[in-house]
């Protein structure tokens, strides 16, 4: 690995702050003009996207926040936490209460956007909360057991919600609310939906992914991870999906006939640690992961050349994301620290 | 075992045995400590308190083949949850429902890497209704595996019995249960210190409890849940061991509900202790060297023992004389 370079990278490149507290979920707004860390102590802290200047802390949460999402606009975030809560953060940093649960963890915010408008989306205990883009609850969507994970997919037409024995992909405009059930034994972590909604992936408790065909319900099964996957996506153009749970990234093919029958490509190895985050460059195929040991990196999948942005610290990498323009990565760990890295061309 | 893990105590009890009461003397009384307690229905706890989390009591089947390894995966998130937050808290008290079966929520200690990285289970206490429970233990299941599960058992409501109907139902208690500790209570009025960062489920508390035992292996009680015992002179040859152990709990794992044991394994300085929910078994060496002429102790609490050949099975894991 090209190591000799790495933490220069950030330090010539970059911003870190020490925030504090575990950096529970991290991203930039539509517009990318600012970005955002959502932290264990309630807090998220606003800053230039290159992290220059002032990082603007904003109390958000009494308690924890849980998740964080760009909102429906340019310029605002989502952020909900273990008060019961679901906030609008603007690019200011003032929050406005959309929704409150009544004190039930709120664990899930997904967003999609169109030029009319867009759905919000929250996941309280069993129910999937659908929000218009001024905030107004449009429905409620039930579910056999509680929501771990929620996916839109890119047309904002369906929006996935994985549970104990498979996922629900419901129709969001759709005045009859029976789902599509995608059945599977066991407990299903998180979702992840193709980008040309070919297919609907989950992350299962077993160290396995899970997958079904939606034109056929063909089953995919994806299995061989030392550690759970927390964190999956696929590439833009759907070629790859890419995850974390191995001590290297795992892309398994979606092309060619796979996943089935093929194996994964792994690419960005580091023995014996795990990776914890990955998150898909939104126009190339460059994967960026972070690993147990603060580790940060790109790797390129075709050529899986490395570049490594920080030798790491104590504590895992907990939160990464890139800029909608891809010219930029935020990552935050457990232990608080915060980092914004310019990857534009000089 | 690192004191960097949060102690996880699990609150088990029939409804109306006093569980509610002893939360929320855990939550309003000034003992010096932050808990997170995790409830199953809000409002019943008189008690604002940012640190109560509502749960759902979510078992699932792991995709293992295995019908008796359910866990609880709320319990997994809620644990992974409470550990982002920024202000610390000294334990977690996990309250279940009266008729839930304790073994889900011991397996998930087993069953998910990011829970054993960040808690432990402390102890399962289980309140018991001295009025009650020989009725409980009767007509129900859930009853009995609240009791075989404990670690502590507390013997609630002793001002509605008489001192010998208490004793009566102590010997009940421990005829299935032979290693819990029994704390007499009335209105739940134990301390809250006695109670909290016990270690009781720790490996290395079985030690302590080895003298008991022996000594309650009642042989009257051929149905329902009880306890069978078993010491061995010879050291254990690990290889054996572990291959009945694995075998058994594979063949009876649904019926064994918890298995103890203190072995003395054969070339080795120190004692192993070892334990197993179900089928899900765990062991370490622990830091008390072995004594002379040490014993190995094993002990089943579940249904359907067949004592001879858990015997038998046992003995032929020690090294030949």
């Amino acid at each position: 690995m090209n190591s000799a370079s790495a933490d220069t990278f950030l330090t010539t490149r970059g911003a870190t702050r020490e925030l504090g507290a575990h950096v529970v979920a991290a991203c930039f707004n539509r517009a990318g003009s600012r970005a955002a860390f959502a932290l264990g102590d309630g807090t998220v802290h606003l800053a230039a996207p290159a992290g220059a200047g002032h990082w603007q802390r904003v109390e958000v949460h009494d308690g924890a926040a849980m998740a964080l999402s760009p909102d429906v606009t340019a310029d605002d975030f989502c952020s909900a936490g273990d008060d019961g809560a679901l906030r609008r953060i603007s690019a200011a940093g003032e929050a406005l209460t959309l929704f409150t649960s009544g004190g039930k963890w709120i664990e899930h915010v997904s967003s999609f956007a169109e030029p009319r408008g867009g759905l919000l989306a929250c996941a309280v205990g069993r129910q999937v909360h659908l929000f218009d883009a001024a905030g107004a609850r449009l429905k409620s969507l039930a579910h056999p057991s509680t929501v771990t994970g929620l996916a839109f997919d890119t047309r904002g037409k369906r929006i996935a919600a994985s549970h104990y024995n498979g996922a629900s992909l419901w129709f969001a405009a759709s005045k009859s609310d029976n789902p599509r059930i995608l059945e599977w034994k066991g407990s299903h972590i998180g979702v992840a939906i193709h980008p040309a909604v070919e297919a609907l992936v989950t992350a299962m408790q077993e160290n396995a992914l899970h997958g079904w065909r939606l034109s056929d319900g063909q089953h995919m099964r994806m299995t061989g991870y030392p550690a759970k996957t927390e964190s999956m996506g696929f590439t833009r153009n759907g070629k790859w999906l890419a995850s974390s749970g191995a001590d290297s990234i795992v892309l398994w093919p979606f092309f060619g006939g796979g996943p089935m029958g093929k194996p994964p490509v792994e690419i960005a190895q580091i023995e014996g640690i795990v990776c914890t985050r990955v998150a898909c460059h939104p126009r190339d195929e460059l994967v960026a992961a972070g690993y147990a040991n603060g580790v940060v990196l790109i790797a390129q999948i075709g050529t899986q050349r490395v570049v490594v942005l920080t030798e790491g610290g104590p504590a895992p990498v907990s939160a990464l994301a890139w800029s909608p323009d891809g010219a930029r990565l935020m990552f935050g760990t457990e232990s608080g620290l915060a980092a914004l890295v310019d990857l534009s061309p000089r | 075992m690192s004191d960097s893990l949060v102690p996880v105590t699990v609150l088990t009890g029939f409804l109306g045995a006093g569980k509610t009461t002893l939360l929320n003397r855990i939550l309003t009384e000034q003992h010096g400590n932050r808990y997170a307690v995790v409830i199953n229905e809000f409002g019943e706890l008189g008690v604002d308190n940012d640190l109560v989390v509502d749960a759902d009591e979510e078992v699932f089947e792991m995709n293992n083949g295995c019908i008796c390894c359910t866990v609880r995966g709320d319990l997994i998130r809620i644990i992974n949850g409470l550990m982002k937050r920024a202000r610390k808290f000294d334990g977690i008290i996990v309250e279940t429902t009266g008729l839930a079966n304790p073994a889900p929520v011991a397996q998930t200690f087993f069953v998910d890497e990011g829970v054993r990285a960040r808690a432990r289970l402390d102890a399962i206490v289980t309140v018991a209704d001295a009025a009650n429970l020989p009725a409980r233990l009767a007509d129900s299941a859930e009853a009995s595996a609240q009791i075989a599960f404990a670690d502590i058992i507390i013997l609630n409501k002793l001002d509605l019995v008489t001192p010998e109907a208490a004793d009566a139902v102590e010997a009940r208690i421990r005829a299935v249960n032979p290693l819990a500790r029994i704390v007499r209570a009335t209105r739940a009025d134990v301390p809250v210190e006695t109670l909290l960062h016990q270690n009781a489920f720790d490996l290395a508390r079985i030690l302590e409890m080895a003298p008991a035992f022996l000594e309650h292996d009642e042989h009257g009680h051929t149905e329902g849940v009880y306890s069978a015992s078993f010491e061995v002179k010879r050291p254990i040859d690990m290889h054996k061991f572990q291959e009945w152990m694995g075998t058994l709990l594979q063949e009876k794992g649904g019926d064994l509900l918890r298995t103890k044991g203190i072995l003395h394994v054969a070339g080795e300085a120190r004692r192993f202790a070892f334990q197993a929910v179900h089928m899900m078994a765990d062991g370490d060496f622990l830091e008390t060297p072995v004594g002379p002429e040490e014993k190995s102790r094993l002990v089943f609490i579940g249904r359907d023992l067949n004592r001879p050949q858990l015997r038998r099975g046992f003995e032929a894991c020690q090294v030949a004389a």
